[in-house]
């Protein structure tokens, strides 16, 4: 993993800012909801305090169990058939069981009307004739409320229809039956059965009242009758009361919902609503997207996704409001179906004296705390983003700028390393940190290495120098031994150590040739020349020199011109030459090529002999150093030293590359662009 | 064979000669390094020359200033001075401008050989060369000055064109203007001369030059020689080189 990657990858340790300020807000938020609570708690205590004066109002049927509920119209309906105008909540329609389907029907209030709304599955309406009204055994389809009054008197109103629309109901009290004008009712026939609707004065009912149906198939067959209750006669009618209801307007603010239920959950009053729009301080936009899920996921951990509106059936049933009747003041927190906010929901029974008479549920939406937190986690998610960009954009590019630093200080090391001679100062080295001590040091590591490496080069002349001396003293002496009376024994050792003396004469030359060529490359004369024709001309005459190699030259340049001195290129090829040579057998065939590439020529020297160990490739051309092993202590491993020099001498370069049949020597050189005559 | 030649003139010329009389030719060694000295001493005593050893600049100069040798061979790098040698030439030419200086030296960079011949030096050999081709150049130059005594004979010449080498006095004239070669290039000129047309490799010219060189001291010989025609002509092209082969002589 580079350095960049490292870095970046440690910039990600910004990212636990924003967890961390996420922490804060959600401890804040926590803080802040437990502050809600306490307070919603303690209004919903007051109100119930306050709702102890009531009792008559909270048990307005007591003794009586309720069983069905008049849902509160806010407008009166008009009695058509149909219940498209009733203003109930959704789901707020009983079914009960009938013989062709399920009847479906619910009660409503509005002033002082009752309000009935009846849906019938019947395959087969039959409808009451009026000559035959009242006769024995003759039957039609009716729908009947039935109510009794606290004193347990039964009044039963029926309407039958004649045909559909506008009926009259028939009241019967006792065995006593009368039309009754101030009943208004409609029929409606469906495509599967029929529908009612009605609106009953409540001073005509008892606070008693159930809903019966009667279906028959036949006018003259018997019927089943239904009823909305068990029993014979049916229970109370919880609805809202007009007190209460008083009452609780004056405890709503915005946001805050109140409801009030009797002992067993019935509502008995509600007011207010949680949703906060047009509230105005805290009113903002929910947030959306992404955005809106980083909330949910941060924010309102563990809320109930629970229904929290008031139940349409008209009775509070959830299990904290139950445990509010028990007698417990018990809390919620919910999530919003709409907005999916959270809602706190507090339920605080009611007591008058050591009766419960119902429970106060308060409501309020989190809007407030929400739009805070929201404000304060958009911020901190903005900021933190930033901050973590400029983090990561700095970081990276510090980390790109380390990088490249170290890289250029080690290319720079590795190309020096390459030349064995330090020719400018490292990159960095003059920075005061840590990347400037490892250029400093590199640069004192190379100049040693360089400083060696010149010490070597020198070596083999100061060396070829220094021995000279004592070599010309054995070989004047011994010429002169030669003039002595020798025997011939002795002549033949005088011969041989010359012989010795000419071979070490020949080393010491080899050794010196080195700076003798340098300072030959520096007082050349350089000239254009093409080297087509003197490199073809020198290998013409390797042929001579070395009768039992095969000489190719081929030329695949068109009048190139190469700026140096011929003379040394001639003296490098023969170093070049002499290699193949040494490393070929017999009749083997070295090929020397021209052959032109952008910007420059190639001379190649090809022969077949055996490959070059690869590490030693570029070794190779360093002074003593020598790939044979074994040999006669000819070679010391100059010869393409010497060549190198030449080569880069005229600012080329040399290479040595095994091929597929033995081995190519290479050297690049410049041309100069003009061709030369 | 050209050895026993120069040796014969060295014999023959002794008793003419008008510098030397009948006294043997004396020969002056600068050298610091006992042994060499000794070795050249008993070469040159072999040969007939009388031989005057010394090892520092100081003793030989002040020796010469009562009397001038017949021929000096002066190492570079003398006890105590590095560049003992040259200064040494230096001061020896102020004094005499016909004195054959050799220089006779292990330091064979091509700097040290244009200082030297630069400061004078009728030679620059290095102590490669063998003491018989040591001979045979010291002989040569003796013979040289007792030419140069002699009235111009016509015998010895060789004519190519421009070029006019006189073979006794070991001269060249290049249209009628004397090239100053030293002793070394006066054989290669005379040697790829000789034959125009023919191309002599570096071992013939090295034959030729009475030493063994090596391939880069013949390119610079070469050169130089080239430069100091140049010099006097700057059309000179004659002497050409073969790559890979060697060089020869181009006629007009």
């Amino acid at each position: 993993m580079n350095l960049r990657r490292q870095i970046l990858l440690v910039s990600l340790l910004t990212l636990i800012l924003p967890w961390a300020g996420c922490q804060f807000i959600r401890e804040t938020e926590s803080a802040l909801r437990e502050g809600q609570q306490q307070m919603l708690g303690g209004t919903a205590k007051a109100i119930a305090d306050s709702l102890s004066q009531f009792p008559y109002e909270m048990l307005p049927n007591d003794g009586v169990d309720t069983h069905a509920y008049a849902h509160p119209l806010i407008t009166a309906p008009l009695i058509d058939g149909y219940s498209d105008d009733w203003t109930i909540p959704e789901g707020a329609i009983n079914t009960m069981r009938g013989t062709d389907g399920p009847i479906r029907y619910v009660l409503g209030q509005h002033r002082q009307n009752w309000y009935v709304y009846v849906e019938v599955r019947d395959s087969a309406v039959v409808y009451t004739d009026a000559t035959t009204v009242g006769n024995r055994g003759v039957n039609a389809d009716a729908v009947t409320l039935i109510s009794v009054d606290s004193t347990d008197n039964q009044t039963s109103f029926r309407f039958a229809a004649e045909a559909p629309g506008k009926i009259t109901a028939t009241r019967r009290t006792g065995n006593l039956s009368l039309d009754e004008p101030r009943i208004d009712a409609h029929w409606q026939d469906m495509a599967d059965g029929y529908r009612l609707e009605a609106r009953i004065p409540r001073n005509l009912t008892g606070s008693r009242i159930g809903v019966s149906v009667f279906n028959t198939a036949d006018a003259m067959r018997a019927g089943v009758t239904s009823t909305s209750f068990s029993g014979q006669a049916p229970g109370s009618v919880a609805t809202v009361s007009p007190v209460l209801q008083s009452v609780t307007a004056g405890y709503v603010q915005p946001g805050l919902r109140l409801i009030i239920t009797d002992k067993d959950g019935w509502r008995l009053a509600q007011a207010g609503s949680i949703s906060t729009s047009g509230a105005g301080e805290t009113a903002q936009d929910p947030p959306s997207g992404w955005l809106r899920l980083i909330y949910n996921l941060l924010l309102e951990p563990g809320a109930e996704t629970a229904f929290a509106d008031p139940a349409p059936g008209g009775r509070e049933l959830q299990s904290y409001v139950s445990e509010a009747l028990d007698g417990r003041m018990a809390t919620r927190w919910f999530r919003s179906t709409e907005t999916g906010r959270a809602i706190v929901s507090v339920a605080q029974p009611v007591w008058s004296g050591n009766v419960q008479t119902g429970v106060v549920i308060l409501q309020q939406g989190t809007d407030a705390i929400l739009s805070l937190t929201n404000q304060a986690l958009t911020r901190l998610i903005i900021l933190t983003l930033i901050a973590t960009v400029v983090v990561a954009v700095v970081l990276l590019g510090y980390a790109s700028w380390l990088s490249v630093r170290i890289r250029h200080l080690s290319e720079a090391a590795e190309h020096a390393l390459d030349d064995k001679r330090l020719r400018s100062a490292l990159p960095s080295a003059l920075a005061g940190d840590e990347v400037g001590d490892l250029s400093r040091s590199f640069s004192n590591v190379l100049r040693q290495l360089g400083i060696y490496n010149d010490y070597l080069q020198s070596l083999a002349g100061k060396l070829s120098h220094e021995l000279r001396t004592p070599l010309t003293i054995v070989r004047s002496s011994l010429e002169n031994l030669e003039h002595e009376a020798l025997t011939d024994e002795a002549l033949e050792y005088t011969a041989r150590a010359k012989e010795g003396t000419d071979r070490l004469r020949r080393i010491l030359n080899a050794m010196s040739e080195a700076n003798r060529t340098e300072a030959m490359i520096e007082s050349a004369e350089p000239e254009d020349f093409d080297p087509g024709p003197a490199l073809s001309s020198t290998v013409n005459a390797y042929a001579g020199a070395w009768p039992d190699r095969q000489f190719k030259f081929r030329n695949d340049t068109k009048a190139v011109s190469v700026h140096g001195s011929p003379e040394l290129i001639i003296q490098m090829l023969d170093k070049l030459v002499d290699n193949a040579v040494d490393f070929t057998a017999p009749g083997d065939e070295i090929t020397v090529s021209l052959t032109e590439e952008p910007g420059g020529v190639a001379i190649a020297v090809n022969n077949p002999g055996p490959p070059l160990p690869d590490e030693m490739r570029t070794e190779l051309f360093h002074s003593l150093v020598s790939v044979r092993k074994g040999d006669d202590g000819k070679h010391l491993g100059f010869g393409l030293f010497v060549a190198r020099l030449i080569a880069e001498g005229h600012s080329g370069t040399i290479e040595a590359d095994n091929t597929t049949e033995g081995v190519q020597f290479t050297v690049h050189l410049p041309t100069t662009g003009k061709a030369s005559g | 064979m050209g050895m026993a030649m120069h040796r014969r003139n060295v014999a023959n010329c002794g008793p003419d000669s008008l510098f030397t009389g009948f006294m043997s030719k004396r020969i002056a060694i600068i050298e610091d390094e006992q042994a060499i000295r000794e070795n050249y001493a008993a070469a040159f005593r072999r040969e007939g020359y009388s031989v005057e050893l010394y090892d520092a600049r100081k003793p030989a100069m002040d020796a010469f200033e009562a009397r001038l040798p017949n021929l000096v061979v002066i190492d570079i790098n003398l006890k105590d001075e590095v560049e003992g040698g040259f200064e040494l030439c230096r001061e020896l030419r102020s004094r005499s401008s016909d004195l054959p200086i050799i220089f006779l030296t292990a330091r064979d960079s091509e700097f040290d050989a244009v200082s030297g011949l630069r400061l004078g030096a009728d030679d620059y050999l290095t102590k490669d060369i063998s003491l018989p081709h040591l001979m045979a150049r010291v002989a040569a130059l003796f013979r040289r000055l007792d030419a140069m005594q002699k009235p111009k004979g016509e015998q010895n010449r060789l004519n190519r064109g421009d070029l006019e080498l006189d073979i006794d006095r070991m001269t060249v004239r290049w249209k009628n203007q004397p090239v100053g070669l030293t002793l070394t290039e006066f054989w290669m000129v005379h040697a790829l001369a000789r034959y125009p047309g023919h191309v002599k490799n570096r071992q013939q010219l090295m034959d030729a030059a009475q030493a063994v060189l090596d391939d880069n001291t013949i390119t610079s010989h070469i050169k130089r020689i080239r430069r100091k025609f140049v010099a006097i002509d700057a059309g000179f092209s004659n002497v050409e080189t073969v790559y890979g082969m060697g060089y020869r002589w181009l006629s007009d």
